[in-house]
This record gives C-alpha cells, structure tokens and sequence, in this order.
C-alpha cells in the first residue's frame, strides 16, 4: 500500500471513524482502525461488532494495499501534523507515515484479522435531508430506556411509511415522538418498522449532525445503513452500519392521550426557568409541584435541607384546577426539544398521562407521566 | 464413529467447538462462538443461529471451511452449513439510570400489555371477585372461554362505569390466551379501532386494515357505545365481523348500555349483537363490596380491619373503581402511621364521603338528556311530538321533579312553554313505568350517573 494524501482531508475522515473505537479488551483488533484502498479511494473503518462506520476520502493512490493501526495513535499523531501531504506507505508490518519534516513507523495488525463489516443486500431505502433527520432524532433518543429489562424500548423506534417517517423511544415514564413528513412520496413498497439501538441513534447525531445534503437509510430484517455523499462524487462518503433490536415495538399510541382535562398554554423559556429554578430545591427524586389554575401555573418545591421554592407565571388555561408532581428531569427533557417560543402543556389529573407539544407544529409530541402524589 | 452420527444437534455443535477452540485465541473465540447453536436443519444440511450479521460474516468468510471440515468428520453426511441470524438471547447488562426514580413515578401501563393481542396480564378469573351482581356474566364468560366461538357469539357485556365490564372481557381473553396457544386474540377498545380505520384510510392501507382483522380467533371490542354515530366504522366493524361470525369466531362486546339503548346503531348491528347472549353487571351488594375490597387488599399486601372495609363499602355504592380508590388513600396514610381507627379513616375519606354537593340545574339536565338520546337542546325543547323527542322530554320532566324539586309549572316552562298539567303527567308516567320498564330503570340510571361525573 502506498499512497499521498493531504493531512486535512486525512484528519476528517479519522476524526470520524475514531468515534467508534471500543476498548476491548477481549479483542484487541476493535482498537485499530482498518485502512484500505479500493481504486481511487482510501476506506478507513471501524466498528465495535455491533455498528461499523466506514470512511471514504478520494486520494492518489500509488499501490493498493490494507492494514490495520491502533486508532487513538494515528489520530492523535495526524492531528498534531501540519496540513500538508502526507506520505502513506506500508512496508511490511510497520506503516511509515511521512509529512514535512516529521517520519514515523507505526506498528500494524493484519488486515485479515479485521471484522468484516456486513453489507445489506436487497434491501429497501430512502433518501432523506440530513440535518432534518439528524435533529429528529436528537429530539426523540434520549428517552429510550437505559435498563435492559425490555430489549425492545432500549432503542429508537423508526416507522417508515409512504408520506412519512415516525420517531419514537420512551422509558416508560416519558415517551417522545416526533414525525417528519416528505415533501414528495417515497418509493417504499411497504411499511417498515424498525428499531435501533440508542448507541447507534447517538453515533448517527454525533456524525452527520454538521454534513450538508442528504441521507440515505436502508435496511433490511437485521441491518440497517446509513450514508452521506462527497460532494464532488456520488460516491458514499460515510457509511454507518448498525444491527437492529430484534422485537417488536410496543403499540405506544395507546399512550397518547386523545383529551385533556386541564390545557394551558405559555410561554416556553419563562416555563423552562421556572422549572430549572425549581429544581434547585427539588427531593433528591427530583419531584416538583405544578398547581395550574384560571390563567396561572404555579411551581413548587421544598427540600428539608435547602429550604422551599415558589414561583408563577401567566398561562392561557382551560379545564379543571389541578395539582400535580413531575419529576422535572421529565419536564426538562421534553420542553428543551420544543423549538416554539410557545408551549401547549395538557394535564389528566394527577395520576393520567400529561403531554407538551410545540404550538403550531403537529409534528412533534413528549408525552409524560406524573409522580403519585 | 457410529455412535457419533446419533449424536443430538447440541452435542454435535459442543464437540465442534471444543475442537476448534484449540485452533483459535480465547478472544477470538469467545468473540465469535459466543451464543452460537445449531437451530435445525435436515440430513445433509445444518442451519447455525448465530447473534448478529458480523458473526455471520466472520463465520462464512473466514471460519467455514474450519467448521465445516469438522463437522463433516463427525457426521458425514452433512453437506451443507448455513448462517442464520438468530434473536439476541441475553440483553447486555447496561447500567441503571444514574438518577434517583422516585417510588411513586407512574409508568406507562400500556407497555405491559401483550404485544401481539393487546391483552392486560393481570385481569383474570383468579382475581375477579363475583357476586350476585355479575354471577350472570361470569358463567357466560367462563362458558366462552372454555368453548370459544361456538356456545355465545356474540358475547354482549353491559354495565355502568367500573364495576368489572374490562376486569371480564380481558380475563377471558388471557385465559383463551392460555388454554389455547394458537388462537389469534385481539383486545382493542372501540375508539382505538375508530381511529386505526381513520389512519389506514388516510394512508391507503385500509385493506391490510381489514385483513389484519379477519385473521382473529377472538376479537374483544370494549367500549362499543362510542361507534355510536361512526357510520363508515360501523360499516367497517359489520363486515368484519359477519367475516369472523360466519367462521365461527368468537366475539366478545362491551358497552355501558344494553344494545337497543346506543342511539345511532345501525339496526343490522344491533340485531346482530341481540342474537347472541347478552348479560348485564348490576350493582355489588354490600357483601360483595366488602369482599372487593379485601382481594384488592390482599393484592396490595395489606389488610384493615372489617369495621374499616365495612365502613368503605358503605358509604361507596355504586363504582368498583372508586372503592379502590379509597382503599389506595388509605394505604398511602398507613405508611406514614401505622395503625388507622375507624375515626382515622372516617376523617381521611371525608372528601369522598362528603363530595362538593353537586348542583344539578335544569339547564344541566337537558343537556345531558339530550346528550344521552343524542338530540340537539332545542328539539326537545319545540312544540314536535314526534316520538323520539317527546320521551327524552318526559324523562327531563321527570328528573327535574327529581332531582331539582322544582315545581310543575316552572317544569311546564323549561321545557318550552308547556302546561303545568303535562309536567304533572310527564312525571306520573315515567313514574309509573319505571316500576315495569327494566330499560327504562338502566336509561334512567345512566343518565343520572351521566349528571353526576360530568364536571
């Protein structure tokens, strides 16, 4: 293998790809990153056998060749370079790396020991903006469930449909679901539902948050790939592979409610401060009081070691009077990925399910149970 | 090497990998063979489960000839090995959320419910409490469950708000569930079905809508009273469910009134739910409630003394649901001090026994009569005699002698202007046949209950 590269370019790619490098212990070939030629480009890769991310920079390539190198050292050594080409070439197992004035030798593991990274085949796809999706999702993933005790709301659940994407996750004691509606059909023969693993959901923000463009999803019974394009090429630039939480996700619309008996309406920051303001003086299981009457919600809370809080502000209301505990983490969470400067907050009484929801956009919903009083 | 070829599957698989653990690292081992097995196969060909697709991977690209050769040593007619990626059996021991969930944080019920027939696990015929109030429905219940389809079907179920009509109806479904492992079960309410009609509508899936439904062994719909002017989705239902009658699939319907009480049925519905057992939840009598409260107690790992259930179930009558309320409140204060006395839990219950004296006023009642008959205010209140809107009006006329007091003449004008002498008429004639009227008694009764919970 030997090839020329520019460190910029160099350093994109590994910044990405080294997001994904697991400290394994049991199998010290996840450390490394796999480097590849494949004609005109380089293919970086890595993965933790259970997402792979592979990493494509177009590059003059003189002699094709694979290797693997441990990825925290590569990284942090083409980081500290300057941007100028660099020079790649492996002879036999040390990878001699060589820019301006620096020369090193870095030690490798053969390629052939390196997990094969599953491609899908036959599978369905769409195409989707980028930032729209990847916002989507930052708005939804973090109420999946950390415990393991049900596999299958530990992921992110994803329904593909004719008109539109649904994105779902909940605990069990919030759930999010947020629905992005294409502007033209898509070309899926079916429905599909599917759930990902809320790593792989938080790997994908983290990586195609910033990119332009667009995204292609496909996916197939048990994998599912995502990818982004060079701009000067259609050939794939990122390409994110993960399994799939085998199950089927729980039938949630049975959560939503249809009707509230107590509706108000606020503003959206002056409720978060409040709330945050509160907090302060919140139990150490986080409870504060929200009493809603005729055009005010009023926040409590009281700690024996800090003291006590109150505070009010005006609200559009509408329904009964009523108290109710929330653990304010719940209600953080769910206003903070509300992007209206108003919120609608609608309550079933202090034991049924209450739900915020931006006002004018349909689209997003955090539903959210209370603490029995 | 005879003996060998007998070996079971398991057996098989375990000598594969004592074999080729010697070839390999323990690392690399334990990474790919981890929750492998062999899930089936035929003579020559054997099928592995393994966990994910980049096992599958490593196995074909770089394992299979090793495991091939193997296994074709041991057995040799096998002569074909294929990867199969199987459910992952052992979840990954993630940490617990960092932060403190308080004790008391409600969860989404809904997400216990079985997957696949929507049915609450902890309804059964072991917890439920009968009594002459629902000895009827329970023999029928326990006669549907143990023959499905063929002895009641339909199964109409009514009664008033929370006295059990859900506790059955799921209790039947799970012990269906039980008995018969293949029947294809479904537990929805009636507006959760509304509203999937209206979404696979709008999405143009309506036929898988229907198909989804025709496949059901036993088809439960709670809460029928709310199709009640739907007409696309009673049309809908129909069909589905002549498809699942004709086949001899069992259906199971509740309401909280009889079938020739839901207004705007269509009639070759409600004929349909007449042809088969019908059977109504009454009241539980005092006993009864008392031994509600003390399974309900039981479930809870707790218990009062008689004298305290005695008093619960004396001053609650008429609602299952809100004797557990009581009997909840009452927990919550025996964990902070621990003995209650009769005089604890007469000051505890006072807001229940003593509710804000609801005011009923006449405006109040003609808009829930009318409501009930699904009539518009001012068709009753007109001069028409036609016979859907005079009886709603007698019935107003009687309850506003009833539970307001009021005088005759003021009734007269009420309700449009009328005579004092048909007030007085109006009220004598309800009267009178409410001692006969059966039907008459239930519409009565709900509607007044209808008075009392609307806020």
């Amino acid at each position: 293998m030997k090839l020329l590269i520019l460190q910029e370019k160099l350093k994109q790619g590994l910044n990405v790809v080294s997001k994904l490098t697991p400290k394994s212990l049991t199998l010290p070939i996840l450390n490394n990153i796999l480097l590849n030629t494949e004609k005109n480009f380089l293919e970086l890769s890595s993965t933790d056998l259970e997402v792979g991310i592979k990493y494509y920079i177009l590059t003059k390539i003189e002699k094709q060749g694979k290797t693997t190198i441990p990825s925290q050292l590569l990284f942090n050594f083409i980081n500290l370079l300057p941007n100028k080409k660099v020079e790649v070439e492996l002879i036999k197992n040390n990878l001699k790396i060589n820019c301006d004035n620096y020369k090193t030798q870095i030690n490798t593991i053969s390629a052939e020991e390196f997990p094969i990274i599953p491609s899908l085949k036959g599978a369905e796809s769409i195409t989707i903006d980028n930032s729209l999706f990847c916002e989507s999702l930052n708005q939804v993933a973090d109420n999946a469930s950390l415990s393991g005790a049900k596999p299958e709301i530990s992921g992110v659940y994803l329904f593909f449909q004719k008109k539109q994407l649904t994105i779902t996750a909940t605990d069990s004691f919030r759930l999010a679901e947020k629905k992005i509606f294409f502007k033209k059909p898509t070309l899926l023969k079916d429905e599909h539902a599917l759930i990902i693993p809320q790593k792989t959901a938080k790997h994908l923000i983290n990586i195609f948050n910033e990119k332009e463009g667009e995204i292609k999803i496909s996916f197939s019974q048990n994998q599912i790939v995502f990818e982004s394009f060079l701009e000067e090429d259609s050939h794939p630039q990122v390409q994110l592979t993960s399994k799939l939480i085998d199950g089927e996700y729980p039938n949630y619309q049975e959560i939503i409610p249809e009707k509230f008996t107590t509706e108000a309406v606020l503003k959206k920051e002056d409720f978060l401060n409040q709330i945050k303001s509160a907090s302060l003086f919140s139990k150490k299981t986080n409870e504060i009081k929200v009493k809603i009457k005729e055009g005010t919600i009023t926040l409590y809370s009281e700690n024996a070691e800090k003291g006590e809080y109150e505070s009010t502000l005006k609200a559009k209301t509408k329904g009964k009077k009523e108290e109710i505990v929330f653990n304010y983490k719940f209600l953080v969470d769910g206003l903070s990925n509300i992007k209206s400067s108003e919120v609608v907050f609608g309550c079933n009484g202090d034991a049924g399910p209450s739900a915020l929801k931006p006002v004018g956009d349909q689209s997003y919903l955090y539903v959210v149970m209370p603490i029995k009083p | 090497m005879l003996v060998l070829v007998n070996m079971n599957n398991q057996e098989l698989w375990q000598t594969m990998l004592a074999q080729i653990q010697t070839d390999l690292s323990p690392a690399n081992f334990s990474t790919w063979f981890k929750n492998t097995k062999i899930i089936g196969g035929e003579k020559e060909k054997i099928q592995i489960g393994v966990p994910n697709s980049f096992v599958k991977e490593w196995l074909e690209n770089k394992y299979h000839k090793k495991i091939f050769k193997i296994i074709h040593e041991i057995n040799p007619e096998i002569k074909e090995i294929e990867y199969l990626i199987k459910r992952y059996e052992a979840p990954e021991n993630k940490k617990s959320t960092e932060d403190v969930i308080a004790e008391t944080q409600l969860t989404f019920q809904e997400l216990n419910n079985n997957q696949e027939n929507n049915l609450n696990a902890k309804y059964l015929f072991e917890n439920l409490v009968v009594g002459s109030f629902n000895e009827l429905p329970y023999a029928a219940a326990s006669a549907v469950e143990e023959n499905p389809g063929n002895i009641y079907n339909p199964f109409f179920l009514y009664g008033g708000v929370g006295l059990g009509k859900t506790h059955i109806l799921q209790a039947i479904g799970n012990q269906i569930n039980k008995n018969f492992k293949k029947k294809n079960i479904k537990y929805i309410s009636s507006e959760r079905f509304t509203s999937e009609l209206i979404s696979s509508i709008h999405n143009r899936t309506i036929s898988s809508f229907k198909n989804k439904y025709k496949k059901i062994d036993v088809l439960i719909i709670d809460d029928i009273q709310f199709l009640s002017g739907k007409e696309k989705t009673q049309e809908e239902f129909f069909h589905i469910f002549n498809v699942l009658y004709e086949k001899n699939k069992q259906i199971i319907v509740s309401s909280d009134r009889p079938p020739k009480s839901i207004s705007y049925l269509a009639e070759r519905l409600r004929s349909r739910f007449e042809g088969g057992m019908t059977a109504d939840i009454s009241m539980p009598d005092l006993e009864t409630r008392m031994a509600i409260l003390k399974s309900k107690a039981q479930e809870k790992n707790t218990d009062f003394p008689d004298e305290i259930y005695s008093y619960i179930a004396s001053i609650i009558k008429t609602n299952i649901r809100e004797l557990e309320g009581a009997l909840n409140r009452l927990i919550v204060h025996q964990k902070i001090n621990n003995n209650l006395t009769l005089e604890d839990v007469k000051k505890i219950l006072k807001e229940i026994t003593a509710p804000p004296t609801k005011i009923i006023t006449p405006k109040k009642i003609i808009q829930t009569v009318a409501d009930f008959f699904d009539l518009k205010e001012k068709d009753i209140i007109n001069k028409s005699r036609r016979q859907e809107v005079v009886r709603p009006r007698q019935i107003i006329m009687y309850l506003l002698r009833e539970e307001t007091k009021s005088s005759f003449p003021f009734i007269g004008k009420k309700v449009g202007g009328k005579d004092h002498t048909t007030a007085m008429h109006s009220y004598k004639k309800i009267a009178q046949e409410l001692e006969k009227d059966k039907k008459l008694e239930e519409e009565i009764f709900l509607i007044k209950e209808r008075l009392l919970n609307s806020p």
